[in-house]
Formats: structure tokens, C-alpha cells, sequence
């Protein structure tokens, strides 16, 4: 990771953190608000619906009451007990419960026979199960009242009514649904709903809200059927498709502690949320600000460090290519890094030093070779030349006709020895007039195939250690712009080598195959095997490990290659043969930077 | 002044005298003003209808128009047209002596060819022929009850005047009808004695509350009323007259549940029934307990029928019936209030037994019910044929015993036929309903009743108060 890289990461990060925690610490805070807010709320509605369930219960007892006391009731019990027959009065209730606004009105025979029911009139006959005596003249109390299709909830009073002989109960009240819901005052968000514990199993169909419909209540069926269970007050936190909801479910009990009903006050949570969310969203919106301001500061400040680290390092870059003549000496840079350029100038100034002195010394080097290489290739045709001359010498004294005969020996003597002056020195113009190349699209197996045609007959001359020659040839290799009497050269050159370095005979394998940048051709033996010094050494001009060799002829593979952009390579090892590796471009414009052999 | 004051209260004495004496006393003149709650249509007896409330307002009507060669009293049979009967043997050939003097609404005089002629229009399977001042009628089948049969008003004598006019010798004849309005004017030379009213105006297709509420504000003075309306109206000093029990309301199993591996199931469900509670309280006391599908003064056999009820099981036994068993939807018709207090009645015994009773009045689809409340006349002819068509009626679909008809016109067989319809307790009587009417108090009463025995109006002798002295 670069130094510009890893200050933005800190930065970011550093930035990231801090806007986390306070996003957390200011969501947190909220959250405490909300809900020390939510418990006042639900408390100041459970106040409410306690008043307003005391103010209908006293509402509910004052009409009974007077029901009690009414005249038509009176006469009632009267008519009732002088002609001991209940039918005529079945009607009785409706009339009482329509005069005084009440949903349920019970006239009740002593023996608790229903005479007369509002809320059933079809049921007359039948024992009432709560209008009797133990509850006659107590307040109003929760009760579940049996209607035809329902049983309803309903806040009712009983009380007693004595005519002569004849006891009479009238009971009576109204039901706790959504009206008395809407009764209670909401604040925004809150919402009442009513369960009536009527049924065996929790049951959707009970649940009211103010407005009479049963909202889809499968979250709230667990906190129901807790409080059904155990009688106690209870709260959960319901996550609806819109946002969570506090809800607190509060027990309603009859006469016999018996649940009846469960009040749920429910505050949504979904402003909280919206907060919450809100919050959320400027700490991520900040953060990501703080990221991008923070980024755009560490570029700058990374900028102000690397670039003179970068100057340096793009200065040691083109050193290494070859340009020596490069300084960062101007470099706009800090106490530590313009230290560092002023080094690194150094380092180059002694650098091209050393290298001039390394450059002469090889020159030196290379003049001293070349002076002994020459010197051992005219020494050997030298010296036959000077035995002849002295033979010459000697035959002056001789017979005529044996001195014609000497005369004609060294004369074909010297003429030989010349000729092989001349080859000498031929070879050696040779390698230093090497050339230019002359490019044209060649087929480098083409190039293969014909090379080994002109050295086939001198491999498996019948003197010669026998090799196998095999060639494998890739058709997709294509064609390369080159000379193809160089590279013709080359190959000669590599096969001919590669023949030499068999003596006792062997495998000699050419392969051509595409190349990332061209095309690759390998001549492969399976002689001795070259050693590092000579792997080293052996693309040296006039380094040869052949007794009759002149150590040019690799030397001029190399300027071969080079001079086509291309690079000459040998993997070998004692023992296992070498392979000797070329690679040329397709034009000259493919050659990789820097190719050389 | 002692003898001023005693004086001036012995005037005002006379004067409060005469005005109970005006009130109790007939008087002449006054236009009675009825309702029905069907539409009737025509007011020809003899059209044909689907319609049973349309039948029943059409008799109603028509008996004031067109009388029959007998009419059924509150004591009996007594003759009408006819004044005298005489059968063969087999009871298949009868001769009607025709009262004479009898004069039509078109001012001639009623001749035995013209009651003839109207009795083979009502009855084309019957040869009925003219003979001197008599008819003689040919039923081709034994018929012992004839002049009871001849005592409905689809066989009211009608004669087709000129342009299909409807003639008949009635106390009133038609004036006019209207789509909703029937009005008739008094028949002047009635061969009793002509109507107290001058005219009655009948208007049709009233719903029962609005006749209920017309009644009330004085706006009618004779209206059909429900028996749940009945003690609303005494308590209010008014009338409230009963026909004989002329309709049987009876729960009626669907063919699912009417198979006889459910006969036990049946009877224990029809045993939860508490009658006398539904005619006591939910119809206030107007109608009679039933046990049988013909009401006891049409049958005379109704307190011998045996009740298929079974015994009444225990709360735990039904509890341990299947839940598809413990629960029963019973149809009711949405229109009639009748039927669906009645059967509110009805879930409220099942219910205390341990059955679950669901009342369905739909006014669209509905599932599929396990029984139905339904509510059919009681036709007052001879019990073999109302028992014939009362069980035509009680057919339900994959229940085709249950509407056998009796096997001969013996009222032995009739019995038989009768106790076997409900051995299966398919069908299960609950209660005999009367026609019931409210009579206004501008209405006099007179010694006859205003509501006939076998349904209609006797209103020849009511007389308005405030009417033509």
C-alpha cells in the first residue's frame, strides 16, 4: 500500500469512527427521550380510560337506578306478580333499554328466569347468568354479556326491585367496544385497542380499535395471550411493515378477578424510527463528506511527501534505462527528502564515474583479447609459412632439379598458408563489417527448414557421429519482418554448434512457437552442457570452447538478433545439453524496450 | 241554582248517552279503508298464481265479490249459494240446489248454468252441468267433502261478462283496480242485506310495518298485522282478530342431513324445541304449538298424532357429538320476521341444550344451510288435500317420501300418511299460525267477526263510526 494510500485510509477512517459515535450518541440520547416520553403518554392514557371507565360505570349505575325506581317498572313487578305469567312483559326490556340509552337491559324473575332481554329477546325463560342478588346494588362492573351471534364486553349495574312478595332484578348497561374508545383522547401516535377475552383461544375477531375494525393483529396475539394467562399488565415492542409499536397491555377484570378484556395502548415507535433514520442518514451523509474532505487533505499532504519520493525514485528509473545523466537536485522537497535527492545526485555522479573507468577498462580488456586472438590464429598459418622460407634457404644449395621441386612444394606451401591468412583475416572484416539488415516478411520456419537443408548433408556425412535431427514446427508461428540471409546465418550458426557440441553424436531438436511478443525458436542438443563461466562467456566476441574455433560465430548470432529487436538466450547445464532460446518480434515496432541479447 | 248545575249535568248526561249510544250503534255510509301486503294482480279467485301471500290477499279480496256455493263459519259448514246438497252413494255425483233470488252486480239474477259454467272454469277435470235450479257436479272420484272443498274461494262463483268483466254476487262489487289500489262499492241489492259501508278501498302490496304504521295514525282500518306486532296493537286499545290456524311454520331438514342414519340426531335436535315459549312470548300468544302439519280444526286427528321428538339429551351427550353435528344453519326468509324470530327462538333452545343453531336470512348466496324455517298455508279444504298440498310444498330435494301423499281421501289414511311424513323427522312442526288483523277504531264492532275462520273478511256488517246515520 503507498503512503498516499494509507494516509487516506487513517484519514477516512479517523473521520468514519468519529461520526459513528456521535451518530450513536446522539441516537441513543434521542431513543431515552422517546421512550421517557412514551411512558408518560401511555400512563396519562391509562388515567384517561380508568376515569372514563369510573364516569360510565356511575353513568351506567344512575340509569339503572332510576330504572329501578321508575313507575312503569314498578307496575311491572305488580302486573308480574299478580298474574304470574312472564309472556306479556318479554317486551318489557327494549322499551326500558331504548328510554335510557343502554345496549343491554335484563328483567330478571327472582329465581333468576329472564322474563324480559333487550340484547336477546329470544332468550326470555332461560336463566340469566349475572343479574342476581350478590350483585345488586354494587356499582357497575365489567361483564360478558351473550348476545345471538357474539358475546360483547359491556360495563353494567344491577339492582334489585320488590314489589310484595315478588323480587324482581333489573340489570343492565352498555357495551365496551369501540365507542368508549373513541371516548378516550389520543395523542398523535397512540392508538387504543380493545381485546374481548371471550373466546377459548385468542381470537383476531375480538380486537377492536376505535374505529370498529379488527387491524391485522398476528404480532399481538403473544402479548394477548400473556396477559390472558397471567393477569398481569404487560408490554412488547411490535415491528410492523411501517415501523415498530410500544405496546402495553393492560388486564380488565370482572367481579371475580376473571380477565375479561385487555386494554393495548399502543405508541408507535415509527417517529422515533424517523429520527432515528434521520440521524442515521446525516451521520452517514457527514461521514461520507468528512471521508471525501479528508481524502481530498491527505492527497494534498501526500502529495507534498511523495512527490519529491517519486521524483527520486522516477530518476533511479531511467538511470537504470540507461540515462545517466539525470539530477533531482531541484526537487521542491523537505529537510529529509531533499537530503535524500542530494544523495541519490551523488550516487549518480559516481555512478557514471565508475562506469566511464568500467567502459575503458573493458575496452582495454577487449583490445588485449583481440590482440591475442590474433595473434593465435596467424601464429598457427605463420608458422609453416616461415619453415617453408627456411626450407627455401636451405634448398638454394641443392641440384637444380631438386630445388625446382622444393621450389614448387613451398610455393604451394606458402600459397595455402596465405590462403589461410586471408580466411583469417576475412573472418575478422567480416564480424566488423557485419551488415545492416535488409527486412521482409520471413516465415521463420521456412528459415528452419532450409537451414537444415544446406547442413543436412554435412550432419549425416558418413564420418560424422550420427544425429537425429527433429523438428518441431508451429504453423501458427506466422511470419516476422527480418533478413532472412542473417537469420538464415544465425541458425546455421546455432545448428552447426549445436552438431559440434555432440561429438559422439545425439539429438538435435529446433522447435518454433509463438511468443508473447513474436516468435520463439529453440535449438536444442544434447551434448556436455555448458558450465555458468561458459554460459557466461559464451556470447563473447573471439571466446570459443572449440579447439579450430574463432569465437565469432555466436558473437554474430547476438548482433544478428539485436539488430532485429529480438533477444538470445541459453539454458543449459554440465551433463544435460543446451538449449539455445530466440526471440524475435513480428516487426520491428513489437520489440520490447530494452531487448537486447 | 242548585237545580241550574243538577239541571246542566243531567244534560250532559243525555248528551254523553247518546254519543256511547252513536258509537256501539250501525251506521250507514263510510268508505273502509284496507291494506294487504301482497299484490294481487286481478282479483279472480280462479287465476292461477305461484305466489301464496298472492293467493291468500286474493281470497281475502275476492270473498267480498264472489261468494261460493258454501262457506265455512265459525261453527261449521254453512250453505251460501247453495241451499241445499245431496251426494250419490259413492260421493262422486252431487246435485247443489242454487239459491234463488240472488242478483248479480250487473243486476240479473244468478242461474244455476252460470254457476255451472264458473265451477268448470275453476275445476275442468269436475263435469258440472245445469239441471232445473240446481247443478249437478260429476267428480269422477269419491269426494265426501266437497261442499268444505266447494267452501274456498278459488271455487267463488264468477260470471265473465261482456269484455271479461268479473260478476259476482257478492255484498261488494269491483269499481276499480288499480295497480295498487282495489276499490269496491256496496252490492245495493245484496240478496241479505246490503254492506253498512259504502265502499272499501284496498290498497296492495303494503309492506307489513307501513299497514302496522297506517293502522296506527288512523290512515287504514282494517291491515294485516304479524303476530310479533299483536300486543303492540292491544296495548294500544286496538283490535286484533285471528283467522283459524291457516299456516304451518315448520323446520325442514336438507337432504344432507335428512338421511335416516341422522334420524336420532333429528330427534334430538327437534327436542330442544320449547314450543309454548315461541307461541307465548315471540308470537304473543296468536298461535298454537303444532305437532303435526295440519292444525287440529282442519284434521281433527292433530292431538293423536304422535311426536317424534326424542328425548332430550344431556349438554354432555351433544357436547360429545361431532362438531358438524353440534352445529346447524337454519334458513330463514330475509323478508319475513316471522320466521326469523321464531328461529332466533329456536337457537336460543338449541343453544341451552349444546347445539350451535346459525340463523342464515341471506339476500344473496349463502353457504349451504342444514335446514330451513319455512312457512306455508294451510289450505281449508278437506285434509287429505291440504295435507296433499301442504306436503307438495314441504319437498326438498333427495326427500321425496317426506311429500308422499295420503293414499285415498279416508281420513284414517290421511292420518297415516301424515304420522309417516313425520316419523322421519325430516319435517319438524313448530307452531300454527292464524291470519291476523288489526282493526282500526273507526271500525264498529259487530256480533259477527270481521276476520272470517278460514282466512278473508266478513265486512258486510262493519259499519264505520262517523259513517251516514
Amino acid at each position: 500500500m503507498t503512503l498516499r494510500a494509507r494516509l487516506f485510509a487513517v484519514v477516512g477512517l479517523v473521520v468514519a469512527v468519529s461520526v459513528t459515535l456521535v451518530t450513536i450518541t446522539i441516537s441513543a440520547a434521542a431513543r431515552r427521550s422517546f421512550e421517557a416520553l412514551d411512558r408518560q403518554r401511555t400512563s396519562a392514557l391509562l388515567a384517561q380510560f380508568r376515569r372514563e371507565f369510573a364516569l360510565q360505570g356511575d353513568d351506567v349505575a344512575r340509569r339503572i337506578d332510576r330504572l329501578a325506581a321508575s313507575d312503569a317498572l314498578q307496575r311491572t313487578a305488580l302486573d308480574i306478580g299478580r298474574r304470574g305469567d312472564y309472556a306479556p312483559f318479554a317486551g318489557e326490556a327494549s322499551s326500558m333499554a331504548a328510554a335510557q340509552g343502554l345496549d343491554f337491559v335484563d328483567l330478571v324473575a327472582g329465581d333468576g328466569t329472564i322474563i324480559s332481554s333487550a340484547e336477546w329477546p329470544a332468550r326470555f325463560g332461560y336463566r340469566h347468568r349475572w343479574a342476581g342478588s350478590p350483585r345488586a346494588g354494587s356499582g357497575a362492573f365489567l361483564q360478558a354479556i351473550e348476545l345471538p351471534g357474539e358475546t360483547a364486553l359491556g360495563l353494567v349495574a344491577v339492582r334489585q326491585v320488590s314489589s310484595g312478595p315478588r323480587t324482581l332484578y333489573i340489570g343492565g348497561g352498555r357495551r365496551l367496544d369501540q365507542q368508549f374508545l373513541r371516548a378516550l383522547t389520543l395523542p398523535d401516535g397512540m392508538r387504543a385497542l380493545l381485546y374481548r377475552n371471550v373466546e377459548p383461544e385468542v381470537s383476531r375477531q375480538q380486537l377492536v380499535d376505535a374505529s370498529g375494525q379488527a387491524p391485522p393483529a398476528a404480532p399481538l396475539d403473544p402479548l394477548i395471550a400473556r396477559v390472558r394467562q397471567t393477569g398481569q399488565e404487560s408490554a412488547d415492542t411490535i415491528e410492523w411493515a411501517d415501523g415498530p409499536e410500544t405496546v402495553d397491555a393492560i388486564p380488565l377484570t370482572g367481579p371475580g378477578g376473571d380477565v375479561l378484556g385487555v386494554l393495548l395502548v399502543a405508541s408507535s415507535g415509527r417517529e422515533l424510527a424517523a429520527l432515528l433514520s434521520r440521524i442515521r442518514w446525516s451521520g452517514i451523509g457527514f461521514g461520507a463528506l468528512g471521508v471525501i474532505v479528508g481524502a481530498a487533505l491527505s492527497y494534498a499532504a501526500a502529495t507534498q511527501v511523495t512527490r519529491p519520493v517519486e521524483q527520486v525514485a522516477d530518476a533511479a528509473g531511467r538511470i537504470a534505462g540507461g540515462d545517466w545523466d539525470v539530477r533531482v537536485g531541484d526537487v521542491d522537497a523537505s529537510r529529509e527528502i531533499g537530503a535524500l535527492a542530494r544523495a541519490f545526485d551523488t550516487m549518480a555522479v559516481q555512478l557514471v564515474d565508475q562506469r566511464d573507468r568500467l567502459v575503458q577498462a573493458e575496452r582495454v580488456a577487449a583490445w588485449r583479447e583481440l590482440a591475442r586472438r590474433l595473434a593465435h590464429e596467424l601464429k598457427n598459418p605463420l608458422f609453416p609459412l616461415r619453415i617453408t622460407l627456411d626450407n627455401l634457404r636451405r634448398a638454394r644449395t641443392l641440384p637444380p632439379h631438386e630445388f625446382e621441386e622444393v621450389l614448387d612444394e613451398s610455393l604451394t606451401t606458402l600459397d595455402t598458408g596465405f590462403k589461410s591468412l586471408n580466411v583469417v583475416v576475412g573472418r575478422f572484416g567480416d564480424f566488423a563489417k557485419m551488415p545492416a539488415p535488409v527486412f521482409e516478411e520471413v516465415s521463420p520456419n521456412e528459415i528452419v527448414e532450409r537451414t537444415i537443408q544446406l547442413v543436412r548433408a554435412q550432419i549425416e556425412a558418413p564420418d560424422r557421429p550420427p544425429v537425429l535431427i527433429t523438428l518441431d514446427l508451429d504453423r501458427a508461428c506466422g511470419s516476422v519482418r527480418a533478413d532472412p540471409e542473417q537469420l538464415g546465418r544465425v541458425m546455421q550458426n546455432l545448428v552447426l554448434n549445436a552438431v559440434d557440441a555432440m561429438p559422439k553424436g545425439g539429438a538435435l531438436t529446433i522447435r518454433t512457437l509463438p511468443a508473447a511478443a513474436g516468435v520463439r525458436i529453440d535449438v536444442g542438443d544434447t551434448g556436455e552442457g555448458l558450465t555458468d563461466e561458459e554460459r557466461e562467456r559464451l556470447f563473447t566476441p573471439y571466446y570459443t570452447t572449440k579447439q579450430h574455433g574463432t569465437g565469432l560465430g555466436l558473437a554474430i548470432v547476438q548482433s544478428v538478433v539485436a539488430d532485429h529487436a529480438g533477444r538470445v538466450w541459453v539454458d543449459s547445464a554440465p551433463g544435460r545439453g543446451s538449449t539455445f532460446h530466440i526471440e524475435l518480434p513480428r516487426t520491428q515496432a513489437d520489440a520490447p524496450a530494452g531487448a537486447s541479447a | 241554582m242548585k237545580r241550574f248545575i243538577s239541571l246542566c249535568l243531567a244534560l250532559a248526561s243525555a248528551a254523553g248517552a247518546g254519543a256511547v249510544v252513536g258509537a256501539v250503534r250501525p251506521q250507514y255510509g263510510g268508505t273502509l279503508r284496507a291494506e294487504v301486503d301482497a299484490a294481487i294482480g286481478t282479483p279472480d279467485p280462479s287465476s292461477p298464481s305461484s305466489d301464496p301471500a298472492q293467493d291468500a290477499a286474493r281470497a281475502r279480496i275476492a270473498t267480498l265479490a264472489f261468494e261460493s256455493l258454501t262457506a265455512i263459519e265459525p261453527d261449521g259448514l254453512h250453505p251460501l249459494l247453495a241451499t241445499a246438497w245431496q251426494a250419490d252413494p259413492r260421493a262422486s255425483r252431487w246435485r247443489f240446489q242454487v239459491r234463488s233470488g240472488v242478483v248479480l252486480h250487473d243486476g240479473t239474477r244468478l242461474e244455476p248454468w252460470q254457476v255451472a259454467a264458473s265451477l268448470r272454469a275453476s275445476e275442468p277435470a269436475w263435469k258440472v252441468a245445469a239441471e232445473d235450479e240446481a247443478i249437478v257436479i260429476e267428480t269422477g272420484e269419491p269426494l265426501p267433502d266437497l261442499p268444505w272443498v266447494l267452501a274456498d274461494a278459488r271455487h267463488a262463483i264468477v260470471v265473465r261478462g261482456a269484455g271479461g268483466a268479473l260478476i259476482g254476487s257478492g255484498p261488494f262489487r269491483i269499481d276499480r283496480v288499480d295497480l295498487s289500489r282495489v276499490s269496491f262499492k256496496a252490492h245495493e241489492p245484496y240478496w241479505r242485506a246490503r254492506a253498512f259501508v259504502d265502499a272499501i278501498q284496498i290498497d296492495t302490496g303494503r309492506r307489513p310495518e307501513a299497514q302496522l304504521a297506517d293502522l296506527e295514525a288512523g290512515r287504514a282500518d282494517i291491515v294485516g298485522v304479524r303476530a310479533i306486532d299483536a300486543r303492540r296493537l292491544t296495548r294500544r286499545g286496538l283490535r286484533v282478530e285471528a283467522s283459524r290456524p291457516l299456516e304451518l311454520v315448520a323446520l325442514v331438514f336438507e337432504p344432507h342431513r335428512a338421511d335416516d342414519s341422522a334420524l336420532a340426531w333429528r330427534r334430538a335436535f327437534a327436542a330442544t324445541l320449547n314450543r309454548d315459549a315461541m307461541c307465548s312470548v315471540v308470537l304473543q300468544g296468536e298461535a298454537s304449538p303444532a305437532s303435526s302439519v295440519l292444525p287440529g280444526w282442519l284434521s281433527g286427528y292433530a292431538r293423536a298424532i304422535a311426536s317424534a321428538d326424542g328425548p332430550r339429551l344431556s349438554a354432555s351427550a351433544i357436547g360429545a357429538l361431532p362438531i358438524d353435528q353440534r352445529t346447524v344453519v337454519v334458513r330463514v326468509d330475509p323478508a319475513d320476521l316471522v320466521a326469523q324470530a321464531i328461529a332466533e327462538r329456536l337457537a336460543v333452545d338449541a343453544r341451552e341444550a349444546g347445539f350451535t343453531v346459525k340463523v342464515q336470512a341471506p339476500v344473496g348466496l349463502a353457504p349451504r344451510p342444514d335446514a330451513r324455517l319455512v312457512r306455508i298455508a294451510a289450505p281449508a279444504t278437506t285434509p287429505d288435500r291440504a295435507l296433499a298440498q301442504m306436503a307438495a310444498r314441504l319437498v326438498v330435494r333427495g326427500a321425496p317420501a317426506a311429500a308422499a301423499p295420503p293414499a285415498s281421501a279416508a281420513l284414517e289414511a290421511t292420518y297415516r300418511a301424515e304420522q309417516a311424513l313425520l316419523d322421519r323427522v325430516v319435517v319438524v312442526p313448530i307452531v300454527h299460525l292464524p291470519q291476523l288483523f288489526g282493526i282500526g277504531e273507526r271500525v264498529g264492532a259487530p256480533s259477527t267477526a270481521v276476520a272470517r275462520p278460514a282466512g278473508g273478511w266478513s265486512l258486510a256488517d262493519v259499519w264505520l263510526q262517523g259513517g251516514r246515520p
